[in-house]
């Protein structure tokens, strides 16, 4: 995968084959997951498109439930956003004439509805499965359950995909 | 503004306060005071026979909307990419990459960060942002 700038605020991504193929088998999921009801959704899952205001001590209690309910309509909508976003990526692939490589071009706001995006399926996973720290760090091939190394190889090829769409980030003196 | 304008202009907010508060000797002006159908005495601001707003304490509510008196946390998890979360705050939270490097390695250290410390309104609104990117954000008193 490349993203090169083509001019101020918009890019090119570029996916090879493979590249693109795993891809679009993770959108179609994320679509899948998008168009779920949260309240059937798995608790963890549920709690993170509910969303949580506080964590802290509040002096009121109901001081923020008002604000916890704006947070969980918030997330609703963007459910649907984030599914009509992936069902845009999926027609763009199925209407490309060339796909190998796959080139998209984006705008500032659409790279970062992609990576946001992308990120949503590595958190997922992470909470679906219960993916700790240490099983971050781990050896993939160290690990014995089959959709547990399956889960974290997603994430680390997405995450992958993020680094490049978004380029080295982090500030070193 | 000169020392002389800001004096001024507190002495005639404070001559206003008092007149929406109370009488020039502390007591409650006539027009607070209204006799009720059962003969309780009911404090209002409003003639007898004019429409009343609710009892809101302005000041209170005015306060809450201009004091930055929010903090807006970000917690660590396993997932979430150093760099990705450094984009986040440049592009959320407008830091610089300095700032946002800095947040970042204190939410991967120590477990969580206060990122911003805004009113209330705009906090929720950054928790919205925050969290629309994945992080895991909440907001609480400062």
């Amino acid at each position: 995968m490349i993203c090169e700038q083509i001019h101020p605020g918009h890019w090119r991504l570029s996916f090879a084959e493979p590249e693109a193929g795993f891809l679009i088998h993770v959108l179609a999921r994320l679509r899948r997951h998008y168009q779920e009801d949260v309240a059937q959704l798995p608790p963890a899952l549920r709690a993170y498109w509910e969303g949580r205001m506080t964590r802290g001590q509040v002096s009121d209690k109901n001081e923020l439930k008002e604000a916890q309910e704006v947070l969980s309509e918030a997330r609703a909508e963007l459910r649907s956003e984030r599914q009509a976003l992936v069902e845009n990526w999926i027609r763009e692939y199925e209407l490309a004439e060339e796909r190998d490589p796959w080139k998209v071009e984006i705008s500032s706001a659409e790279r970062d509805e992609f990576v946001a995006m992308l990120n949503d399926r590595r958190l997922l996973l992470a909470l679906e499965l219960g993916i700790t720290e240490q099983d971050m760090e781990a050896d993939p091939g160290q690990i014995s359950e089959e959709a547990r190394r399956s889960a974290i190889l997603e994430i680390d090829v997405l995450g992958h995909f993020i680094l490049v769409t978004l380029g080295p980030q982090i500030y070193r003196p | 503004m000169s020392q002389v304008e800001s004096m001024l202009g507190a002495m005639i907010l404070t001559t206003i306060r008092r007149g929406i508060d109370e009488g020039r000797d502390g007591s409650p002006l006539p027009s607070q005071i209204f006799e009720g159908r059962d003969g309780t005495r009911v404090p209002t601001l409003a003639k007898p026979g004019t429409e009343t707003s609710p009892d809101i304490d302005v000041e209170e509510k005015l306060k809450e909307a201009f004091e930055r008196g929010w903090s807006v946390i970000v917690w660590n998890d396993p997932v979430n990419l150093m760099d990705y979360v450094v984009y986040v705050f440049k592009a959320v939270l407008k830091m610089n990459e300095q700032d946002a490097s800095r947040h970042m390695w204190e939410v991967h250290q120590k477990g969580k960060s206060a990122v911003a410390q805004e009113t209330r309104e705009k906090s929720e609104l950054i928790v919205h942002r925050l969290r629309g990117f994945g992080l895991n954000a909440t907001m609480e008193p400062a």
